[in-house]
This record gives structure tokens, C-alpha cells and sequence, in this order.
């Protein structure tokens, strides 16, 4: 089975300060998505399972030949980079081209897998776009993937059922963070990953044109204001009172 | 110059800090209580490849350099210091028998510090020295084409674990030290109940008796008469190992004592902000840093060394000086957490029982001192 | 004619939806579509007013697909420029597929919506994981907004009216659905409690619970908790989690027992009234999002608090 997982390049969340509400994100580290790397843990199972092949696709505008390596340590077998400007804090409509251009250029694969939503901006419409794009089905919220035959059978959790589908591949799943917990990769992978291949390609290269993009437009971001104002309880027996005090039924 | 890890550096860094945190630092307790550890931990440790880092791959090694293999005992031992001692011996007796073994040799015993439930040892300490090879009391009696050892070896780390171990003894004939390479508990191997340590828990700890020994005359490593060079190469990389470890421990006493200043309060006020609580703080940042690049050039070193024990005066200096001031950084952080530093409840009370095996362990630090001097003056 | 066309899988989900189109001035004229199965769901539906359906899409909606391809069909015949659907899991897997058929920007997990310049809609969502508040707006002429449950008031009812059967082409799609099986989920609902008592990794004794217990009793909460102590320890069910990943909650006070604050969990709980926090780390995020903060160990004291909360007022 030929399988390809888009990952993104986020920035290291726990790493970001704040300077005037606003997110300071020069030199904060720039490393994969925790949820990307669930499903490229499920991957790997089953390219064991069926002796497959692993491709990374990432999109971004930074130096992404470092940040895939662990994505290559981790079981991928190649990389296919997408590097352009124009990805800079692209919306989901241009990283979507981006990512079905670079199916359609790595050849036909049988299995499309993305994170739920990136652990930055959770937005979780790529995978959707891309198999509209692509013109193959999809599922999102995926807990577990089974082969079955000629078949891939994934559970799909909502939040208040499961459903069970049957899916022909090529299709394209996006996937829980408790599918799998990801691998620590060995020192010997870790080494390997630099001789595995990865191709860098620009949007141009790939043929992705400047009208890709679906316009949603940035206004402002800022951390909210709390405005809390942080009291500190000096004993137990006051840390009862205000327990009753702000308890809406009164607390007892 | 360029005091950056390579990404590859920063992920086996990574690796090794998300397996200690994640199944070593949850079993730590149990670890320091029964001075066991776990063997799914040991089985995970050799998954990641951290039993034998500096060996080829062919022989079930990672070929990593020794810069990678400080960072991750760094990491280990920022957990648990008795962990990263059973990897130190098993890296160093392992690397030993790559650089001095026969390719029959590598074949049979490198496998088995890698892979399995196995482990290697490396004697030479005795009842009778622990510093001065020329006082080794080990006896090897050629017999045919077979030799028999005798004798006892102190204080010998994995000697209760299956697996191959490097002995150094003195051959009654010639009067020369040889290393010899042979099995644990083959005929004649026994070892004594474990010495009761008072820290780095979990290493196991025996004497071993080597009782009537008969090996084959080719299981001597490197050759009739190399003992000392053996030995001079093996101490060179073994103090990285143990630079890496106490360097862990530091980072790791440096860390809860900048914890316990900011989060221990006086007069509702963190005492970081007293200004003797900020010099501790300077102090212990100072000397973790100074102490880092140190080792980190010491695995850079060996990297380029061609002969590792030309590295022997770099890693016998670094060795004093990162153990020595491991112990300096858990004293300020025991001075920054006041009483509460010396209830069990607190991992410094722990870490002072670790650190202070640094400047004991793989010679003495005023012995290594004339060494390093020794080698200055010499030129 | 028609802004909006408000898209709801569950009846529910319709009088916020309607509620959000209200805010914008998107009154009566609301289209309201439908796409629940049974007749009971659609007859509660209908409570808001005239709805649309698609006949035949209630088998289908496992297969997005056909379902994102039916709705852009809708939009076009109902001329409506901005579609509304809830921000589930299932409209959010929709809304993606749906606006790349209509060439349209989608925003999803919006929990505010205001005009902007020129009538622009502005949309509010969490970024950067939750440490930061976005607000963006589409500049496409089809808009999909995708809006979180909970985070707008519910529209009066209309009264009932008429169903409209939308002839729309549904598309054939190959996901089949082999079984739905409801989750087991625990009855009591996080999001709309009045008041909670979330436990954190820093609560280290599974035997602890027990005391939390007597406390959310006294103090009529609920049992709430960040996400590893549900996914990791597996020590609460899923549906107790606060954040990102789980549940944005509004109570009027949550008291927060050793919670470090990572913004994931924040998201869920910055709406609250009251914040009380209990923690050994003075420095812990949580602190500069708490209105009370109480530092201490609690091995130590979750015995005493609880024996003294249970005693009551006197
Ligand atoms: C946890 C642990 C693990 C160990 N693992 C191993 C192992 O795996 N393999 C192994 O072989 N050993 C091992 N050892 C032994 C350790 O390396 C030796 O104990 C150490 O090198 C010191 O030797 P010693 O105790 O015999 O001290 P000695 O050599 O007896 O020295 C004691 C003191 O005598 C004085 N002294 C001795 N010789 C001289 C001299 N020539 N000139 C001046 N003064 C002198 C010094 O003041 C020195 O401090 C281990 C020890 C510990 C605690
Ligand atoms: C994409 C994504 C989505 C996520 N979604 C969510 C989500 O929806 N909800 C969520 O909660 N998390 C979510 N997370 C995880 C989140 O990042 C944090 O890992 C999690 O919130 C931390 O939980 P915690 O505060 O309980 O644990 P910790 O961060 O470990 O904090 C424990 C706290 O307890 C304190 N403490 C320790 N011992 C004691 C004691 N004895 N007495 C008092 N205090 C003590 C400590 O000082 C510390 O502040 C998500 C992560 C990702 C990547």
C-alpha cells in the first residue's frame, strides 16, 4: 500500500511568548504536529502490514529539510517538501492545492493521511479540500484504520457515535491523536533518516497557480485579555469561605 | 566555530529525553527502592539503540559519535544516574572490543551488548588497587592453548547480567597484563551479593570470582602484552561516559533547585527574589553551562581521535572537573531547598547520594590530577 | 433572497444557528436545511420556521462527500452567499469539502461573529493552539462558517412551517456505512454546567477522586478534568474533558485542581465567571487565568477541605 501523510511545521506551542498580546514567533522552533505524528505512527503499521511505502508531504515556507527528518526517523520512507513563500500563513485553501499537487506528483497512492487539525490553528478543513481536489472519499475523525482485503475499514468517532465505514482506497482519513501513540525513534533511524530522499519543490514547480488561495484574511491576532486578577487564598479555612461564597447554589 | 547541535544530535537528544521522562522517571522510585531496574526499561533502552551508540552497525551497533551518545546519558542520567551506568559500561566495553577485538571476536560478543537480555562488564578494579594497573593481582596460566585465570574483581557494574566481559589479568609466565574476553557464568564465574551503595541505584554492583577460568588462548582482546594500552584507551572513553552521567545528574540538581526558588515562598514573596537565592541561581547556571560545552567538546574529540587514548589527559580533566562540580551544584541547590533539601521527599536528597560517586568512580580525582599534570609537563 | 443558509444535522443545532444569523441581521428569511433523518427530529426542527430538506441524504450522511456535493447544490439553488453549519465534527469534515466545491474560504470553531467594515463578517476563533484570539474575515463571495456549539444564543422559536423538498442531484458516493453505534457516554454534560471541579495530572493518587467527589458535591459541581488524565490515566471518561480537544465550558465558578494552564485546556474554561485554582507552582500558567489562587499540595489538603466543605456553612 502506497501511503502519504501531510504534516505540518508548527511552531513548538510551548515555546511562544507573548509581548503585548502579541504571539512573538521569531527563533521559537519549529517541529511537527503532535497529532501528524499519530498518523504517521498508524502509517507505519500498516506499510508493515502491507509492505508498503511511506511518503511525507509538507508545505511550508521554513527550512523544512530539518523538520521532516524526524518525520523520516519516525518510519516515512521519502519526503516530498513543498517550500514557497507564498506559504507563509497560508490559508487551508492554498496548502491544500499545495498537498494535491504533491499527490499527484509523487504518483498514485492508496491512502491519504492528515492529523485531525494542526496543533496551531485546528481549522482540520485540509484533508477535506484535498479530496475534493483529488476526487476521492474521505473520512474525518478517525480512530483506528483496519485492511481488509481489498477494503480499509475505519472507525469514525463523532461525538455522540462511531460509525464503522468501508472505504475502497484511494481515499483520504484524518486522524485522532489516540490512534496510535507515535514511536520514539531509535538513534540507528534517527541517523538513516539523512539518507533518505526528500525532494524540495516550489508552488511554481508543482504548477499551483497565484489563484489557489480562498482569501480568508487575517485581521488581528492577540491573546485575550483575561483581566483576572489572580487573588491569592492565605489558608485553608479562608479557601473554604470563597468556595462558598462563589459556589452558585451556595455550596451546601 | 559553531556551538550548534546538528538536528540529527537535537533528536536523538529528544529520543532519549521523551524515553527517560516518559518510562524511565514513572519507574524511579521503584528503581531506588529495590536497586533493580525494570527489564522493560533495559529492553526499551536497547530498542532506541542506546546500549552501544560508538559501534557499527554490522555488529547491531548505531554508529553514532560520541558527541550523540553524551547528549542521550546526559538525558538518562538527568532521570536516573543508575540507568545511564549500566549503559556506560556496556558503550565502553562494547567500543573496546570494536577498536582491540578480532573480527571473530566482534562477531560473537558485540551482538550481545546490543541485542537480547545481555549485557557486557569490564574488570579491572581489585580487592588490592582500583588506580594503579601495576598492582593487579588477577592471575592467567597459559595451559596448552588455553590460559586459567584466577583471582577476584571489585566493584564490577552488569556483573550479575548474562553476557560477555572484558578481564584484565596478569599472565604468570611473562608478567604481562593482557585483557582477555569471556562469558559470565561460564565454568568458574561466580559473583558475591550486591554491594549496598548508597546511591546511583540500580546498577548492579558485585564482586566477581573468577575461580579455575579455562578460555581458549584467542580469547585474549588485542593482543599478548596490550593490557595498559587497552587500558589507557578504555579508561580515555570511559570518562566520557561518566562525564556525560554526572553532567545529568547537575542538570537535573540545577533544575529543582531553580524550581524550589521560585516556587518556595517567603512573606508571600517567591525567594528568588533575595539576592543569595539569585547568586545560587548564577552559580549553578555558570557551572552546568561551563560544564556542558566541556563534555560536549570532549565527544568531539573522540570523534577525531584516532587513537582514543590520545584523548586520555581531555577526558581524565573533564572527568574531575564535571564531577567534582556536579557535587558543587547539588550542594547550592541542598543549600536553596533548606531542610526540606534533606527529606527523601526531595529529589536533591536523592541526587546528593548520586553525585558524590562522580569523583569516586573510574579513578580518584587527585590520582587522575597527577595524570593530567603528568601529560602537560611531559611535552 | 437570502444571506444565509443555516445547515443542521440535528435539531438541536438550529436555534444557535439561527441565533448567530440573527446577530448579523439575518432575520426570518434564514434558509434553515435540514438533513436529519427521522420524522421527529424534522418536526422539532420545524419549530424554527420553514425548512428545507434533501430527500434521500439522511442515508448518506456517513459519506461527505455526497453530503458537501448535495449542499453546494442547495446553496446555488437558494442563492444564499454565506452558509452557517454547526461546528461539530461532522460539519467541520463538511464544511472544507463544501467550500472547495464552491470555490469558497471556510472558517471553522468561529465563537463570535460581528460586521465589519463594509458588512463584512468578522470572524472570531482561537489561534496558535488557543494562546491567541484570531479575527478573520473571507473574501470570497461564497462564505462557510462553521460555528461552535454553545458560544451563541439560541434564537426564539418561529413556529412551525412549511418542509420544502430541495430537487438537488445527490451525488453517488462510495463510503459505506457498515454500522453506527452510539458512544456510551456519561449523561451529564460538561459544557452546561453551572459549575465545575476539573482535576489535572498534578492530583496523583487515583483514590484522590474520591475526595474531589465530596467537593464538587458540596460545592454542586460537576467532575471535570484536563485531557491526560481521561486519554493517559484513564481515570474519568472522555466527555469530562475541558479545551480544545474536549469541551468549551461557561459555569459560573470551576474550581481547577493541579492544572498546569497549557492553552489547550484554556480555551476550554476562559469563559468562566469565577476561576479558582489550587497548585503547588506559583508560576504555573494557570495562575494569571485564575481570579483566585490557592497554593498547596493536594495530597495535603484535599482531606481537610472536603471534611470541611461537607460540613456545611455552620
Ligand atoms: C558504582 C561503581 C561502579 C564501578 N564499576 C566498576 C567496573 O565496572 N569495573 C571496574 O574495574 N571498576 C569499577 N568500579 C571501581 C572504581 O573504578 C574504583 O573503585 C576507583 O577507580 C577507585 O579505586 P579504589 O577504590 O581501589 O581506590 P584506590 O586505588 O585504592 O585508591 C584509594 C586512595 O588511595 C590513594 N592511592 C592509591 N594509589 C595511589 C598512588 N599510586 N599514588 C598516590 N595515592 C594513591 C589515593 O588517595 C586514593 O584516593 C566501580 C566503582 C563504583 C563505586
Ligand atoms: C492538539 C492538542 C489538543 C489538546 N487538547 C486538550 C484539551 O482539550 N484539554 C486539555 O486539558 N489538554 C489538551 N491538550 C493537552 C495540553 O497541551 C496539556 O498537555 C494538558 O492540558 C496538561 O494537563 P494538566 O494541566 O492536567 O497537566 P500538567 O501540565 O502536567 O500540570 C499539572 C499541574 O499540577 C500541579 N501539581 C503537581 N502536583 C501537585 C500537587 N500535589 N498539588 C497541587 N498541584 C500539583 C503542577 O504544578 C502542574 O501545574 C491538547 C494538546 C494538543 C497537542
Amino acid at each position: 500500500m502506497r501511503i502519504a501523510v501531510a504534516m505540518k511545521p508548527v511552531p513548538d506551542l510551548l515555546q511562544i511568548r507573548m509581548k503585548d498580546r502579541r504571539p512573538v514567533l521569531e527563533d521559537v522552533p519549529v517541529v511537527l504536529g503532535a497529532i501528524d505524528r499519530s498518523a504517521l505512527e498508524i502509517a507505519v503499521e500498516l506499510k508493515e502490514k502491507t509492505s508498503g511505502h511511506i511518503v511525507v508531504l509538507m508545505a511550508g515556507d521554513g527550512r523544512l529539510e530539518d523538520t521532516v527528518k524526524e518525520a523520516l526517523a519516525a518510519g516515512a520512507d521519502e519526503a516530498l517538501l513543498i517550500r514557497d513563500a507564498r506559504l507563509n500563513g497560508a490559508d487551508g485553501s492554498l496548502s491544500a492545492h499545495a498537498l494535491a499537487a504533491g499527490v499527484r506528483k509523487i504518483g498514485p497512492v492508496d491512502l491519504l493521511l492528515f492529523g485531525e487539525g494542526s496543533t496551531d490553528n485546528y481549522s482540520g478543513q485540509v484533508m477535506s479540500r484535498v479530496s475534493e481536489i483529488l476526487g476521492i472519499p474521505q473520512a474525518g475523525y478517525v480512530r483506528d484504520i483496519v485492511v481488509e482485503g481489498e477494503t480499509l475499514i475505519v472507525t469514525r468517532s463523532l461525538e455522540d457515535e462511531e460509525e464503522i465505514l468501508e472505504i475502497r482506497p484511494p481515499a483520504a482519513f484524518s486522524v485522532l491523536s489516540e490512534i496510535r501513540e507515535p514511536r520514539i525513534p531509535s538513534v540507528t533511524a534517527i541517523l538513516k533518516a539523512r539518507k533518505k530522499p526528500a525532494t524540495v519543490l516550489s508552488l511554481d514547480e508543482l504548477g499551483v497557480g497565484t489563484g489557489s488561495g480562498a482569501g480568508v484574511e487575517t485581521v488581528s491576532t492577540l491573546a485575550p485579555m483575561t483581566g483576572r486578577k489572580g487573588e491569592r487564598i492565605p489558608s485553608l479555612e479562608e479557601l473554604v469561605r470563597v468556595l462558598r461564597k462563589e459556589a452558585p447554589g451556595g455550596g451546601a | 566555530m559553531d556551538f550548534q547541535l546538528t538536528k540529527e544530535e537535537q533528536l536523538i537528544q529528544g529520543a532519549a529525553r521523551e524515553f527517560a521522562e516518559k518510562e524511565i522517571g514513572p519507574a524511579v522510585e521503584e528503581i531506588v527502592s529495590s536497586n533493580r531496574v525494570p527489564e522493560e526499561i533495559l529492553a526499551g533502552l536497547r530498542e532506541l539503540d542506546l546500549f552501544a551508540l560508538p559501534v557499527p552497525e554490522v555488529y547491531g551497533g548505531a554508529e553514532a559519535g560520541y558527541v550523540c551518545y553524551i547528549l542521550a546519558m546526559e538525558q538518562i542520567a538527568r532521570v536516573c544516574p543508575g540507568v545511564a551506568v549500566i549503559l556506560s559500561v556496556n558503550n565502553l566495553a562494547a567500543a573496546a572490543v570494536n577498536i582491540f577485538g578480532t573480527e571473530e571476536q566482534k562477531k560473537r560478543y558485540i551482538p550481545q551488548g546490543t541485542r537480547g537480555d545481555t549485557a557486557f562488564s569490564f574488570a579491572f578494579t581489585e580487592p588490592g588497587t582500583g588506580s594503579d594497573p601495576k598492582q593487579l593481582a588477577a592471575t592467567a596460566k597459559k595451559d596448552g592453548d588455553h590460559y586459567v585465570l584466577n583471582g577476584t574483581k571489585r566493584f564490577i557494574t552488569n556483573s550479575s547480567y548474562r553476557g560477555p566481559i572484558i578481564v584484565f589479568a596478569r599472565e604468570t609466565e611473562t608478567d604481562q597484563v593482557n585483557a582477555f574476553i569471556l562469558d559470565k557464568f561460564c565454568e568458574g564465574y561466580s559473583v558475591s551479593e550486591p554491594w549496598n551503595k548508597m546511591g546511583v541505584k540500580g546498577a548492579p554492583l558485585h564482586d566477581v570470582y573468577l575461580r579455575d577460568v579455562r578460555i581458549p588462548a584467542e580469547n585474549v582482546l588485542g593482543g599478548l602484552g596490550k593490557g595498559f594500552w587497552i587500558l589507557k584507551v578504555a579508561m580515555a572513553l570511559g570518562k566520557i561516559g561518566i562525564s556525560s552521567i554526572f553532567l545529568g545528574a547537575m542538570l537535573a540538581a540545577y533544575e529543582d533547585g531553580l524550581r524550589y526558588a521560585v516556587e518556595k515562598t517567603h512573606r508571600g514573596e517567591p525567594i528568588a527574589k533575595f539576592q543569595a537565592i539569585q547568586m545560587a541561581v548564577a552559580d549553578m547556571f555558570m557551572k552546568y553551562e561551563s560544564c556542558r560545552w566541556m563534555t560536549y567538546r570532549l565527544g568531539s574529540l573522540a570523534e577525531r581521535a584516532k587513537d582514543k587514548g590520545d584523548i586520555l589527559k581531555d577526558s581524565a580533566a573533564t572527568k574531575i572537573f564535571v564531577t567534582e562540580t556536579a557535587v558543587d551544584v547539588a550542594r547550592i541547590s541542598m543549600g536553596i531547598h533548606g531542610s526540606y533539601g534533606v527529606m527523601e521527599d526531595y529529589r536533591i536528597s536523592r541526587l546528593w547520594k548520586d553525585v558524590i560517586f562522580g569523583p569516586q568512580v573510574e579513578g580518584v580525582s587527585h590520582l587522575l590530577k597527577v595524570l593530567v599534570a603528568g601529560e602537560i609537563l611531559r611535552k | 433572497m437570502t444571506e444565509f443558509l443555516a445547515v443542521a444535522w440535528k435539531a438541536g443545532e438550529v436555534p444557535e444557528l439561527l441565533g448567530a444569523a440573527g446577530t448579523l441581521g439575518g432575520g426570518d428569511e434564514t434558509a434553515l436545511l435540514f438533513l436529519g433523518g427521522d420524522e421527529e427530529a424534522r418536526q422539532a426542527a420545524a419549530r424554527w420556521g420553514a425548512l428545507h430538506r434533501i430527500p434521500g441524504i439522511e442515508t448518506r450522511l456517513a459519506d461527505t462527500g455526497s453530503v458537501a456535493g448535495a449542499l453546494a447544490g442547495a446553496q446555488k439553488a437558494l442563492f444564499a452567499p454565506v452558509v452557517l453549519l454547526p461546528s461539530t465534527r461532522r460539519g467541520k469534515e463538511t464544511a472544507g469539502r463544501l467550500a472547495q466545491i464552491l470555490g469558497a474560504g471556510v472558517l471553522t470553531d468561529v465563537h463570535r461573529m460581528e460586521r465589519g467594515e463594509g458588512g463584512a463578517i468578522c470572524c472570531h476563533r482561537y489561534a496558535l493552539g488557543g494562546a491567541a484570539v484570531s479575527v478573520q474575515r473571507i473574501g470570497t463571495a461564497v462564505q462557510v462558517i462553521a460555528l461552535d456549539p454553545g458560544s451563541f444564543e439560541a434564537a426564539p422559536e418561529r413556529g412551525p412551517g412549511p418542509v420544502n423538498e430541495l430537487s438537488v442531484p445527490l451525488p453517488e458516493g462510495s463510503v459505506v456505512l457498515r454500522e453506527a453505534r452510539p458512544r456510551v457516554r456519561d449523561t451529564v454534560d460538561i459544557a452546561a454546567a453551572d459549575c465545575l471541579v476539573a482535576v489535572g495530572l498534578g492530583l496523583d493518587r487515583k483514590e484522590d477522586l474520591a475526595l474531589v467527589e465530596r467537593l464538587a458535591r458540596a460545592v454542586g459541581g460537576e467532575i471535570a478534568c484536563s485531557k491526560p488524565v481521561a486519554t493517559d490515566r484513564k481515570w474519568l471518561p472522555e466527555d469530562r474533558i475541558i479545551g480544545l480537544s474536549g469541551k468549551k465550558c461557561r459555569p459560573a465558578l470551576a474550581v481547577l485542581l493541579g492544572i498546569s494552564g497549557q492553552v489547550q485546556f484554556t480555551v476550554g474554561i476562559r469563559d468562566a465567571k469565577t476561576i479558582l485554582s489550587v497548585n503547588t507552582d506559583e508560576n504555573a500558567a494557570i495562575m494569571t487565568l485564575s481570579d483566585y489562587v490557592f497554593i498547596a499540595d493536594l495530597r495535603e489538603i484535599l482531606p481537610e477541605l472536603a471534611g470541611k466543605m461537607d460540613a456545611g456553612p455552620g
